[in-house]
């Protein structure tokens, strides 16, 4: 298991967040998804072998882009 | 700040679609406002397609854009709302004219910058929800200067290692966490503990990085730097906490996921039934529209986040860190409030009070303190401190009783050291210190007992300041009503010696570090209880119970155990806490109440045709921005 912290350009609204948490949580290996529409920013925890690729196109098939990522 | 950059890109953009829009409602309300119509009527179509389009399809492009692309890809937002309708209401005006439709093209560049303005609104709102976060999110330092060799230089934050020795003069920041190693200061910390009394430091004094160093030079030995600070945590911890789940949130969460999708359906239906029941196309159009812009999951979506934002920049001021937002919700069920005793209740600095001896004092002292300096307990440093050996006999076959004392042998002499019930444990007869040991324990003090070769040679009575602020935040507690429990290691006596002290009611003492775990099971079959503790064994009973507050100024495990962290190690946070989380709590359903109220009299009204497409899109950008300036409101409160 690992974690990683996104910084998401785009959001502003609830329904926003909502989609990039749902569009990151169909990625197979991703268990635990929260956005913070606030923030802009997102936790993900997920198995080790999910690439930070992975998480970046499924926030873009949501709609949003990922700014930055950082391993927690 | 990326909050800026959003208020001043909405900012642009109302301004352009203002001065796109404001001719277009010039256009379309001549005849009304001057009597006459300023250009005839294919001229003013004309003018208003020509005037709209820039609003809706480049100043509203990125909005157009992800509002399609949700229609396409199933990821509906808010955008797809407003796209569609923007989209729709301009086609109109292209309809119009071949004569098919009324042109509603002004209309939805009127909607557009209507949406602009409200978002505008809304970012201004939420940056102020949010100002607090952001401001501890800059505290850090930039710069420290650091002693190489023998050069002083200024380098960035980031090149500082453990190690470095940082010189901070008065006014500065300090740059990251460390220890003084020369210097005497007083230290501003209230930006991290929210405690507003500056700290005295001298060397030795630990000091925490974006602290202000007050008055004198100081030179700090870095200890921590970058992500493992105490502000790196907090900030961590607050960040973490702003995507928790309130459970009360579900409901609005699930209503957020279909929302979009269910609209567009609703709006869909309005529209055939109109034109079914009265053939009527534009103004079926018209009222479809109202349904699409009127609708707004935002408000539901804002609620709670901002309200939670408010509330924990509220709590971060004055060190109260709201780890877990679910605990805002539980906090209102508490009725049970069990404190750890060592280091939350008290300093957790025990200190000798007392010696009575049998034998020579020197040589009972010598005794106990060389056994107690093999020992990492609290007790025993006090020990070790009050004796102050210049030299410490050899001590073998050390071995810890854990609860219960020491046993190791000096020379020829079995030294034993621990409670009463250790004594009778080893058959070791007590009875010539029994009244001292009633005195002492009567009064809150812990006695020691030593004995040698089996025979009782003495006792040290140690005692463990209470906080000063303890008293009255137990006091606060009582008189709020709720139940007010103690646990302690300590035996009976001293347990209710202290708990007397403080104003706790209800004492379980002689609890072994692992039984307090069990020790909350049970209290939790009488109501939900929140636990309040520090240190490493506190952990699974911070975990247990149903709202788990750490002291800050205990360790790193406790504090990722808790669902509230109190960074300054004061049991009025608690009270605070409490406070702060009822508020909260009480804002977010007012929140949720009004965005499900306004939706469910808005959708009624816009569907059965009473609301012009215009006034629908006010409706709206005013729904969020209620919600997120009552969240604001929150600062009001006192904590």
């Amino acid at each position: 298991m690992k974690k990683v912290k996104l910084s998401i350009n785009g959001m502003h609204c609830a329904s926003c967040s909502a989609n990039v948490e749902r569009s990151l949580k169909t990625v197979k290996g991703v268990k635990n998804v929260s956005i913070s529409l606030m923030l802009k920013k997102g936790n993900v925890e997920m198995e080790d072998n999910v690439s930070e690729e992975d998480l970046k196109k499924a926030v873009a098939r949501a709609g949003y882009a990922v700014n930055s990522t950082e391993k927690v | 700040m990326e909050g800026d950059n959003e208020i001043k890109e909405w900012k642009s953009k109302l301004i352009w679609a203002w001065l796109l829009t404001i001719p277009i409602v010039l256009l379309m309300f001549s005849n009304r406002i001057f009597g006459f119509m300023l250009v005839n009527e294919k001229v003013m179509l004309i003018s208003t397609l020509i005037l709209a389009f820039p609003v809706v399809f480049i100043i509203g492009w990125q909005t157009i854009r992800i509002g399609v692309r949700g229609l396409v890809t199933f990821y509906f937002n808010m955008d797809s709302l407003i796209a569609l309708g923007t989209i729709i209401a301009y086609i109109t005006g292209i309809l119009s004219f071949f004569e098919l439709t009324a042109d509603y093209s002004g209309v939805a560049a009127m909607i557009m910058a209507f949406f602009i303005t409200g978002k505008y609104v809304e970012s201004i709102a939420r940056g102020r929800a949010s100002r607090e976060i952001m401001k501890l999110l800059e505290l850090g330092a930039k710069n420290a200067r650091v002693l190489r060799g023998k050069n002083e230089m200024d380098i960035p934050i980031s090149e500082v290692l453990v190690g470095d020795v940082i010189i901070v003069k008065p006014g500065e920041k300090i740059p990251t966490d460390g220890i003084v190693v020369k210097g005497e200061s007083s230290v501003d910390e209230s930006m991290i503990t929210g405690e507003s009394m500056p700290v005295e430091k001298k060397v030795k004094s630990p000091v925490i990085g974006a602290t202000i160093n007050q008055d004198g030079i100081l030179y700090i030995k870095a200890t921590k730097v970058g992500s493992d600070t105490f502000l790196a945590h907090i900030i961590q911890l607050v960040e973490d906490a702003q995507g928790s789940k309130i459970p009360i949130q579900k409901l609005a969460d699930s209503i957020t996921r279909v929302f979009v999708p269910v609209i567009l359906a609703l709006s869909i239906l309005t529209f055939g039934n109109w034109l079914y029941f009265t053939g009527d196309i534009s103004r079926s159009i018209g009222i479809a529209v109202a349904v699409l812009v009127i609708a707004c999951p935002c408000a539901l979506g804002l609620a709670t986040p901002t309200a939670l934002m408010v509330s924990s920049g509220m709590g971060a001021k004055k060190g109260i860190l709201i780890r877990k937002g679910e605990a805002i919700q539980t906090m209102k069920e508490i009725k049970i409030i069990a404190f750890d005793k060592t280091g939350t209740i008290t300093k957790g600095k025990p200190e000798v009070t007392g010696v009575v001896s049998s034998v020579r004092e020197n040589y009972l002292l010598e005794m106990a303190a060389s056994v107690e300096k093999l020992s990492e307990h609290p007790l025993a440093k006090a020990i070790v401190n009050y004796a102050n050996l210049k030299k410490y006999n050899e001590v073998k076959n050390f071995k810890i009783l854990r609860g219960r004392g020491l046993e190791g042998t000096i020379g020829k002499n079995k030294i034993i050291i621990g409670n009463s019930a250790l004594m009778n444990e080893k058959k070791i007869n007590i009875k010539k210190f029994e009244s001292e040991i009633d005195k002492f324990e009567g009064s809150g003090n812990t006695c020691m007992l030593i004995s040698e070769n089996g025979k009782s040679i003495g006792i040290i009575a140690v005692a463990d300041a209470i906080k000063e602020d303890s008293i009255r935040a137990i006091a606060e507690l009582n008189q709020r009503g709720y139940r007010t429990v103690m646990i302690t290691g300590d035996n009976q006596k001293t347990a209710e010696a202290i708990a007397a002290q403080v104003g706790i009611r209800e004492v379980i003492a002689n609890v072994l570090p692992e039984q307090k775990l069990d020790k909350i099971i049970e209290l939790k079959k009488e109501g939900m209880v929140a636990f309040v503790g520090d240190g490493v064994n506190d952990a699974p009973a911070l975990k247990e119970s149903n709202v788990g507050i750490a002291m800050g100024t205990g360790t790193d495990i406790a504090i990722e155990a808790g669902d509230i962290v109190l960074a300054n190690g004061s049991l009025t946070g608690v009270v605070s806490a409490i406070r702060l989380s009822k508020e909260t709590f009480r804002k977010i359903k007012q929140n949720l109440f009004w965005a499900f109220a306004y939706n469910v009299i808005a959708i009624p009204l816009a569907v059965s045709g009473t609301l012009h497409p215009v006034v629908a899109e006010i409706a709206m950008a005013l729904s969020s921005i209620t919600v997120v300036s009552n969240a604001n409101l929150l600062r009001r409160k006192k904590i």
